[in-house]
């Protein structure tokens, strides 16, 4: 108890501590808390709202909705002309930036949750697997997004860039670079191409894509914080801080798959999840923190412990115990990265956004269209996974975002990557839709065996039954040791992976359907029967079961007596 | 997956006494209980028939994969057998069967024990390779017909 008292009282002295120190500097700390609590609800209650309209109606992800709600409701637009009373507007600009630090301290958290989570759901095997096409094509995309983003900047009359290591430029050449896969992922599994060889060529680069990108960003960040530094950058130098970027990224990475199981042991003696989770999280944080005293960006590092865990059978339970933080933190995000967007700033550079925007579209499709017609695939094949690699998303974002917070980039140039991510995000379904119409996209002679895929239909009496037997059976795919990954699509999608074996499930209303090579079909029909066996087991227990209704009148009988 | 780290000379029996589809399974089992390696081989028995009431494994082209879970064995334990007249297993196409593929599995540890069925039954898809293991007179014989 005295303890208790002891903490209570001295919480309340640094309470009453920082208060005086925030008074002293002019500003209550809870008016300061007063204004962000409500700043903090307005964004979560208009992000999500736009998020569901974009999803809903626009079928394009919510990450869209959410931007535009920021770039509605910031200071640049309605946030200004929002009034509180004694307060002043709602949203303003702090020294040229649109968000406050309590602010951006939220969207910070969210996006290393974001990154964190990105590292847990990466799947190495696969990254190992399928080394081959997947790098060839991810570095593909990679070396000429980056090369034509940075060289547009260069380019680009009149925009004062005149070096190719300008970091203004590296920073244009880096925001193209990430690939977020998602709105594709939705579309294979619609159109049933995730497991067709495009679409494995896609999901594999992406995740070269997710690793190499911030590879790139980590190099990046060091050479442009020695150009800021008035030092000039030389190939020499670039050679060190290249060095010293992949140095941290493996050694770290190697470190963390090393250590990850000795460290999840050690932390699964609190036998609570809950606590697991929590300490999890926090050495993600802890890493961020390191990589960004490292001279790295903080995302880094959350990335990098997400990718160490996500060998562990930790993994699972963190990305299920984190969603629900996730599902909130993560619109706070790109509602203010939207909220960051100057129109006024934009005007003057808006045509070579158009142009930087167009390029990085073709970009994507030549980098990674030519390494695949290379590989095995025709130019219908070879288009499709050019047009799956287009659209950019929350890793721009974030990198945007770091740029503008790093003081590296002004406030046009983030305008013109948010509208390279949200031109990018909007023409890549429709493409992709329409260059999925037609046959193989496989060159003839290797067409055989590969293009076989397989559709499984189970069809059950109804939903609830269908999810049952959708869970039982990717419990028993964990069970086999197999890599079960939810896909972030409208319909319940799982990708399931193990060495260079490759298949997904979905549940569509009553139906459970798996797309399979055909080579591996002989397995998913083997394990879907033994959880078809399984479920009548279970069928003839509830039988066995007192008779529900005496039941039900056994716990209804006493309530009125 | 890497059959050869689950088979070995010692988990193949070529030309099985047992002439009824209960006998097969019985006989499997006690080769594999020779060496020790299951606890509780009645249990094993037992786990292997549960699973067959519910289903027969006899599947076609004379391919039959009796398997069981059961707690009394620490690891995939393999057995494979032929029998060159073949047995009636109930399998789907009504033929008898002549190459029978056993496993047992511990039910409460994680292991690629269905894609290990699934790996050899991939393997039997091929006709000719059917017919070399029914025909082979040894376990080296077989166990290189799998592995090669």
């Amino acid at each position: 108890m005295d303890a208790t008292n002891a903490v209570i009282q001295a919480t309340h002295q640094t309470a009453e501590a920082v208060a005086h120190a925030a008074e002293g500097s002019g500003q209550g700390i809870t008016h300061m808390m007063m204004l962000l609590v409500i700043q903090l609800a307005v964004i979560i209650i208009v992000a999500k709202i736009g998020g569901y309209l974009a999803q809903r109606f626009l079928k394009m992800p919510s990450v869209l909705g959410e931007l535009i709600s920021g770039m509605i409701i910031g200071p640049y637009a309605l946030g200004a002309k929002i009034i509180l009373p004694d307060f002043g507007p709602l949203f303003v600009e702090h020294a040229g930036f649109a968000a406050s630090a309590e602010l951006y301290g939220i969207a910070t958290l969210a996006s290393i949750i974001l990154l964190f989570l990105a590292g847990l759901e990466t799947d190495l095997a696969a990254f190992l697997r399928y080394s081959v096409v997947g790098s060839v094509v991810g570095l593909g995309g990679l070396l000429t997004a980056f090369i034509i983003g940075d060289l547009t900047a260069v380019l680009w009359p009149g925009n004062g860039i005149e070096s190719f290591m300008d970091p203004v430029a590296l920073f244009l050449g880096v925001i193209s670079v990430a690939t977020s896969v998602g709105i594709t992922a939705r579309i294979l599994a619609e159109k049933r191409k995730m497991a067709s060889p495009e679409g494995v060529t896609i999901l594999a680069g992406a995740v070269f894509d997710d690793v190499f990108g911030i590879v790139a960003l980590a190099i990046v960040m060091g050479m442009a914080k020695v150009s800021l530094g008035g030092g000039e950058v030389n190939w020499g130098e670039i050679g060190i801080i290249a060095a010293k970027a992949i140095g941290f990224f493996v050694v770290v990475t190697a470190l963390g798959l090393i250590f990850a199981r000795k460290i999840t042991s050690a932390i699964k003696q609190f036998k609570s999840k809950e606590i697991m989770v929590s300490i999890c999280f926090g050495l993600a944080m802890l890493l961020a923190g390191l990589a960004e005293m490292a001279g790295l960006a903080m995302i880094i590092g959350a990335y990098i412990m997400g990718l160490a865990l996500s060998r562990t059978d930790l993994a699972h339970e963190i990305e299920e115990n984190l969603e629900g933080v996730y599902n909130i933190l993560v619109p706070i995000f790109f509602c203010v990265m939207g909220m960051m967007v100057d129109f006024s700033a934009m005007k003057p550079v808006l045509a070579f956004g158009a142009v930087y925007s167009l390029l990085a579209i073709f970009a994507k499709v030549l980098g990674c269209g030519i390494p695949a017609w290379a590989m095995r695939f025709n130019v219908r094949g070879s288009l499709r996974i050019g047009l799956g690699m287009l659209p950019r998303g929350e890793v721009a974002l974030i990198v945007a975002g770091i740029g503008l917070a790093a003081g590296i980039i002004d406030q046009g140039i983030f305008g013109i990557a948010i509208m390279m991510t949200v031109i990018t995000t909007i023409l890549a379904p429709p493409l992709l839709v329409k260059s999925f119409e037609g046959g193989s996209g496989l060159r003839k002679e290797i067409a055989g065996g590969f293009e076989n895929t397989e559709s499984i239909d189970l069809e059950f009496p109804s939903r609830d039954i269908t999810e049952f037997l959708l869970n039982r059976f990717v419990r028993a795919l964990r069970n086999e040791e197999f890599y079960v990954n939810r896909l972030h699509t409208e319909q319940l999608t799982y990708q399931v992976r193990k060495d260079d074996i490759m298949f997904v499930l979905i549940e569509d209303d009553h139906i459970l359907r798996i797309n399979t090579p055909i080579e591996h079909q002989q397995l998913v029909r083997l394990m879907l029967t033994e959880e078809l066996l399984s479920l009548s087991d279970l069928l003839e227990a509830t039988q066995k079961m007192e008779d529900l209704q005496s039941m039900g009148s056994g716990l209804l009988a006493g309530m009125f007596s | 997956m890497n059959l050869k780290k689950v088979l070995s000379k010692d988990s193949i029996l070529p030309d099985l006494k047992a002439e009824t589809k209960n006998a097969v399974i019985e006989e499997l089992v006690d080769f594999l209980a020779q060496n020790g390696s299951i606890g509780d081989p009645a249990a094993a028995l037992q786990a292997v028939m549960n699973r067959e009431a519910k289903m027969s494994t006899g599947m076609q082209n004379g391919i039959a994969i009796p398997h069981g879970k059961t707690d009394t064995v620490n690891q995939l334990l393999v057995a494979i057998a032929t029998k060159k007249g073949g047995v009636d297993f109930d399998a789907m196409d009504g033929q008898p069967c002549n190459i029978f593929i056993l496993t047992l599995s511990p039910e409460h540890r994680a292991g690629p024990h269905i894609q290990f069925l699934a790996e050899i039954s991939k393997l039997l898809g091929n006709v000719h390779l059917r017919e070399k293991l029914v025909a082979a007179g040894s376990a080296d014989e077989i166990l290189n017909l799998l592995t090669a």
